[in-house]
């Protein structure tokens, strides 16, 4: 399968065009509108793993061992061996069981991935997508940063509807392609004048705005020359060109400020996917020195995605355990590497919390600071759609309590969005509802 | 519009009529409801709708009875359609007489129509949509005059089962799509406009010498499975390349062809060095030669294309952390494939040696091609005229009126040109020569909403350019040419005579086959072909695998495979009912298929040649003929190992009969889970279905469902025709296994030892007749089924024709067009120009008119 170029390189476009703009609107992310003030920032990561996770069930009422859920009852952890890579963080964790989104239930394992980060109704209520979490809390804080929110995937690209590559949208029908190729990341966000200088940059900065304003201009009249019906939906376009405006003023005013002086020096940029370790930790990495230079606050990381089959990333589990098939075969076939896949998934994840634990911050480090949510929305090898594997972590100092197993199974249940919108009001997100919500899930919190 | 004003009133005057005539029986609107129709409802259907049972969530206790308020239409839509198919009640309950089954019907319709005239003839839903992805690359192709690939750089569209993606809900338009789009247009406008001055050419040639090696290839010959390196297989590496521009590329080549070979495929791609056994390497094809020459006379084979659409290899990361030089890489590949490819995977083994092998003598490429300097793309835009010269200022207007006339498909007004004038003065500022303005400025163009979208204008003044690009984004997915654009200016496209014409040219152009096939893989959604997992243990010849390293046992992913033939095998079978103007019947059968060596194969035609595809006269004994047999239908609706019933009765209900099939209910058990210990004991699948309508929950769907299914079971998961299947006593059918088997010949042995008995492929349809396999099944189609099958792709090409989902208000027209077409046998080619004639289709004014 030949993979599709998300990193059309800048430098390319501007050298073609003669001297045209070096306009770093940057795929998945937008300009940070101001300085962040005294406040310490508070963050949020939502992050993705497919083709579901280890749930046996064990003999005489014992917990096995390789299950993905550390432990068998709600109430403290204890950790099995497959969540074992969590111990170390253990107030900085809560697993969630009995959580899922209604919205996916219609939609099947293998594209309930789509709506993990949005809880959208692709089926019956809404025909498309719908914005995810990582987005709103961009939409509403996200100009305090550089960039409003960074979207990763180890896939690239949106991927179609029921085989979506990225966790977040912008809003109805409209997914944002995640980014995947390390190199192309770290460019993006700590190198994005491309070699130019300042006033170069702050020149062309300038002309592109006063020609996206005519470009709304020309729309406008536009619009009121059409048909009623179709006017609403020129709207869409005109927010288009109004939020590339935005990041356009964004860009300028972040001229002003430094760029984070990061050292690539360490980083395994040009790791393949066939080494899974060194790939999987890059990313993390970039996701980790994003967050710790506050060049954004939120982010979203697809670690698969639901139809990986095609690519090397289905393979992960081959180059990482020597497993002989696919990655997405463990789910169905359930062989022993299955408990030792979903360990493997837990390491490096707790490897990217222990970074943020092990960075102080304030009082604190900066796992207090960042809520990170991380699980799937097919739950296991039968292609169900409820009950996901739900992995909350970190977000201490923004009113999370951890530590614990809940269960909100039988008449305790309630939608994953619940989760959501206590993580959205957790970095101030003031929000009631979000998806199909029914209130906040105070049990996770302090 | 006069004329379509008294259209209008005309149709509302007919149905008034007919409503009269019809509704003799049931007295028409809330008072028959009262005195006929409620009570139908309450002895036939309430028990199972009504405050009781819900089922399918459907109450009709409670039901408007005064249709014409268009409170609930869509609900009588439904209620009209159960009744109609025969669907409601279930054959289990107490059925009405026909009779009375009729009069409901004809009450039902009257209301609807009298609630359609009511309310206005015109659908009011917004039309106004950015263009597909496909529609936006052929656009830019036609405007620029030459293809990029753009579409890459692009979110991918949405795509759903049995929809057209081109309506006014899916083409949404975000700031990201945006951003892409003002990528692509600065992309493009650096292709489109050269700098002044001839560039630097780049040239690399390769020769290679016959000489004789130890694995029986000649060092200068291409065997299907490759050859040692330093042989052509290993390609050509391109020693420098311009970053844009045309190539040209030239193959000196002839072919070994043994006895009954009539020629080889050779294909060049250009790209990543294809040496490397890894799963992720990028090419982009060059162009295919059908070599019929032998050695003595060796022929040059010339391509062209643009060198900005092929993937440049980024260099190896060396040990002081900085790349190497990117490297762009030639590659041959003989593509003859006569269905045993995956027999021998070894470029060493002989039949490498027995099947047909290029000679290549050499390769050449140039880039680029300043033959016409500067190239006609450069001066379409920036022409020459003294103009430049004598009045800069008029000249730059010049060049932007003619572009953004071509590019808003409608001539630029005196607003537009100032508004980019505007545009231009500003860039121009900083970019000094008129080249680099000038694409800045043009990429402004290419992100404006008139070029991204489909609109229509408030007033009608724009009418006949509105109605120009309609019939073009229809039957080419791409922007109006010269033609078009000359009869609208002439104001003549209202027309039907013109119509007539136009659409029969558009269809008669290579352009239709976009359209084609767009259209085609969305209707029947043959898209999951490709990503059905096949179970190569089974099938050991179907597919074509890497034999070793990271790749091995996967298919091989650089060439077109089997199942790409089989989407191209639909798409030109669709074309080629379009291109004869065949009845729609042939949906269901016909007495041709198109096919090519490796379909062929496949299918087990004898006496095909060559690798294009082409109508092939087939017999009975071939079990083809029609879309219902195709590769991509029964491959695609399997699950790799075994045929899939159910999906195959989905997709005949959905794309061939146009009935909506509601996904399983999220709370749906697995077929074995609810037939229990039973499924131990159940030989077939027919068996385990059954057990599974035992269980009541599943009952009420897949009694509808599941008979349609049944007589596809006659062709395996490959989609070949398989009618014995292993006896009960066979617990488990094995795979290909070379130590028991020895070849293929041994297993091919194993499976006819073991496949002895029929294979249970009789049901009943709903309302049907007992039909036992496909052709009892496609005999009952063509008999009873026809009107619904012919409506059905009338709709099909109506919706997508428009780009917006039917609606009840539709009906009226779409019963005109469906009695019009049935009169005529629902030839295609005709059906699409009474569709383009229409006022559906021409009309699309959103809002009510003579209000």
């Amino acid at each position: 399968m030949a993979q599709k170029s998300w990193q059309l390189s800048r430098r390319e476009l501007i050298r073609g065009g003669g001297a045209a703009l070096a306009l770093p609107l940057l795929n998945g992310m937008s300009w940070g509108r101001a300085a962040a003030g005294k406040d310490l920032p508070k963050r949020m990561v939502v992050s993705y793993i497919s083709y579901g996770v280890y749930e046996p069930k064990s003999e005489k009422g014992a917990h096995h061992d390789w299950s993905w859920w550390p432990c068998k009852d709600p109430g403290p952890l204890t950790f099995n061996k497959s969540a074992a890579p969590f111990e170390p963080l253990k107030d900085s964790v809560s697993y969630l069981r009995g959580l899922d989104h209604a919205g996916g239930y219609a939609l099947g394992g293998h594209s309930s991935g789509d709506v993990f980060a949005t809880g959208a109704d692709m089926v019956n209520k809404e025909k498309t997508n719908n914005i995810s979490i990582d987005q709103l809390a961009a939409k509403v804080n996200g100009h305090k940063t550089r960039y409003a929110s960074l979207v990763m995937g180890t896939e690239g690209g949106t991927g179609s509807y029921g085989n979506c590559k990225t966790l977040s949208h912008y809003g109805p029908g409209r997914p944002i392609p995640s980014l995947h190729k390390p190199q192309d990341i770290f460019n993006r966000i700590f190198k994005p004048y491309a070699g130019k200088s300042i006033e170069e940059v702050r020149a062309e900065l300038k002309r592109e705005a006063s020609v996206l304003d005519l470009m709304l201009e020309n729309s406008k009249s536009m619009k009121n020359r059409l048909g009623k019906d179709d006017q609403g939906k020129l709207d869409e376009y005109l927010e288009s060109i109004r939020a590339l405006e935005q990041r356009v003023e964004r860009t300028s005013k972040w001229t002003q400020t430094p760029l984070p002086e990061v050292d690539s020096k360490g980083l395994k940029l040009d790791a393949p996917l066939r080494d899974p370790v060194d790939y999987t930790r890059c990313m993390y990495d970039l996701l980790y020195l994003a967050l710790q230079t506050d060049s954004t606050r939120y982010a979203s990381f697809m670690l698969e995605s639901e139809s990986s089959t095609q690519n090397e990333v289905g393979k992960f589990a081959s180059f990482a355990l020597g497993y002989s098939g696919q990655t997405h075969d463990i789910a169905h076939k359930r062989p022993h590497e299955s408990g030792l896949w979903d360990n493997w998934r837990a390491q490096q994840h707790a490897y990217f919390l222990k970074r943020l634990r092990d960075t102080k911050e304030g009082d604190g480090n900066m796992l207090d600071r960042t809520v990170v949510l991380w699980g799937s929305s097919h739950p296991h090898g039968s292609h169900d759609t409820k009950n996901y594997p739900i992995h909350l972590a970190g977000g201490n100092a923004l009113g999370f309590k951890h530590g614990k197993l809940h269960a909100f199974e039988g008449n305790k249940k309630v939608p994953l969005a619940n989760l959501f919108v206590s993580m959205l009001n957790a970095v101030d997100v003031p929000t009631e509802k979000f998806a199909d919500s029914t209130g906040k899930m105070t049990e996770v919190l302090a | 519009m006069p004329d379509m004003k008294r259209f209008v009133i005309a149709v509302v005057a007919v149905i008034a009529t007919c409503g009269q005539m019809l509704s003799a029986d049931i007295p028409p609107g809330p008072e028959g409801f009262k005195s006929r129709v409620a009570p139908f409802f309450k002895e036939h259907c309430v028990t199972c709708h009504g405050p009781e049972k819900n089922k399918g969530k459907i109450t009709l206790h409670a039901i408007d009875g005064d249709i014409s308020t268009g409170r609930e239409v869509e609900r009588w839509e439904q209620i009209l359609k159960a009744l109609k198919s025969g669907e409601m009640p279930p054959e289990d309950r107490k059925q009405p007489d026909e009779a009375q089954r009729k009069e409901m019907v004809e009450w039902i319709e009257v209301g609807l129509r009298d609630s359609i005239a009511k309310s206005g003839m015109v659908v009011t839903v917004p039309t106004a949509r950015r263009l597909t992805n496909f529609e936006y690359q052929n656009t830019m192709r036609d405007l620029l005059g030459f293809k990029l690939n753009l579409i890459k750089n692009l979110p991918e569209d949405p795509v759903k089962p049995y929809k057209f993606n081109n309506t006014a809900e899916y083409m949404l338009l975000g700031p990201e799509q945006l951003d892409r789009y003002l990528e692509n247009a600065r992309r493009a406008m650096a292709s489109a406009i050269v700098d002044p001055g001839v560039p630097k050419i780049h040239k690399s040639e390769m020769k290679w010498q016959a000489r004789a090696t130890d694995v029986g290839l000649g060092s200068n010959e291409l065997g299907v499975y490759g050859n040692r390196r330093g042989t052509p297989a290993t390609g050509m590496g391109v020693k420098s390349w311009p970053t844009t521009g045309e190539y040209r590329v030239r193959v000196k080549a002839s072919a070994i062809l043994p006895p009954g070979t009539t020629e080889l495929p050779l294909r060049l791609v250009m790209g990543y060095n294809l040496n490397q056994n890894l799963a992720m390497l990028q090419m982009e094809p060059v162009g295919t030669a059908y070599l019929r020459n032998d050695k003595e006379h060796s022929q040059v084979f010339e391509f062209r294309g643009r060198i900005e659409n092929y993937p440049v290899e980024p260099g190896i990361v060396g040990k002081d952390g900085k790349p190497g030089p990117p490297s762009l890489h030639i590659t041959p590949q003989n593509l003859y494939d006569d269905g045993t490819l995956n027999d021998d995977l070894s470029f060493q083994k002989p039949r490498n040696v027995l099947l047909p092998r290029a000679v290549i003598d050499s390769i050449e490429f140039e880039a680029p091609l300043v033959d016409v300097w500067p190239p006609e793309h450069h001066t379409r835009i920036l022409f020459d005229s003294p103009l430049r010269k004598s009045d800069p200022k008029a000249y730059v207007r010049e060049v932007l009126k003619r572009f953004i006339s071509r590019a808003y498909r409608r001539p630029a007004t005196e607003e537009d040109v100032n508004h980019f004038a505007k545009i231009y003065a500003i860039v121009s500022d900083k970019l000094e020569t008129l080249e680099a303005a000038m694409r800045e400025t043009l990429s402004m163009v290419l992100i404006s909403p008139q070029f991204l979208c489909h609109t229509v204008s408030e007033d009608n003044s724009l009418r006949q350019y509105e109605l120009a690009s309609k019939l073009s984004y229809f039957l080419w997915g791409s922007m109006p040419d010269d033609e078009l654009m000359r009869l609208a200016a002439q104001n003549r496209l209202d027309d039907p005579a013109v119509i007539e014409t136009q659409v029969r040219r558009l269809l008669a152009d290579p352009r239709s086959r976009d359209f084609i096939d767009n259209f085609t893989t969305q209707w029947v959604s043959i898209d999951k072909l490709k990503s059905v997992k096949i179970n190569t243990a089974l099938f050991p010849r179907f597919l074509y695998l890497v034999p070793a390293g990271e790749r091995k046992g996967t298919e091989e992913p650089y060439r077109p495979t089997i199942r790409d033939y089989m989407h191209d095998e639909t798409v030109a079978f669709v074309a080629e009912l379009i291109r004869r103007n065949a009845g729609v019947s042939n949906v269901v059968d016909s007495d041709f298929a198109c096919l090519n060596v490796p379909l062929a194969a496949h299918y087990g035609v004898e006496g095909v040649t060559g690798h294009e595809l082409r109508p092939v006269a087939i017999k009975p004994e071939h079990h083809l003929g029609g879309l219902l047999t195709h590769g991509s239908v029964l491959v695609g609706n399997s699950t790799g190992s075994a045929p899939h019933p159910i999906y195959r009765a989905v997709w005949l209900r959905e794309a061939i009969l146009g009935e909506e099939v509601k996904p399983p209910p999220a709370e749906v058990p697995a077929l074995s889970d609810t037939a229990g210990d039973a499924a131990e004991k159940a030989v077939s699948i027919k068996d385990l279905l059954r057990k599974h309508r035992q269980n009541e929950s599943c009952n009420a769907c897949h009694a509808r469902l599941d008979p349609w299914g049944i007589p596809f079971e006659q062709y395996n998961a490959i989609g070949k025709y398989q009618p014995k299947v292993p006896a009960a006593s066979v617990k488990m059918v094995r795979g290909f296994d070379k130590k028991i088997d020895m070849d293929l010949a041994g297993y091919s042995t194993y499976l006819n030892r073991i496949n002895t008995v029929p294979v249970q492929a009789d049901s009943e349809v709903p309302r049907g007749p007992k039909i036992d396999g496909m052709e009892q099944l496609k005999a009952f189609l063509l008999k009873d089924r026809i009107d619904d099958i012919g409506e059905n792709v009338l709709r099909r090409l109506l919706t997508y024709g428009i780009g917006r989902e039917l609606t009840y208000r539709d009906r009226v027209e779409i019963e005109k067009l469906h009695q019009q077409s049935k009169q005529n046998n629902y030839k295609l080619q005709d059906m699409i120009v009474t569709i383009c004639q229409s006022p559906t289709f021409r009309d699309f004014q959103t809002k009510p008119k003579g209000k």
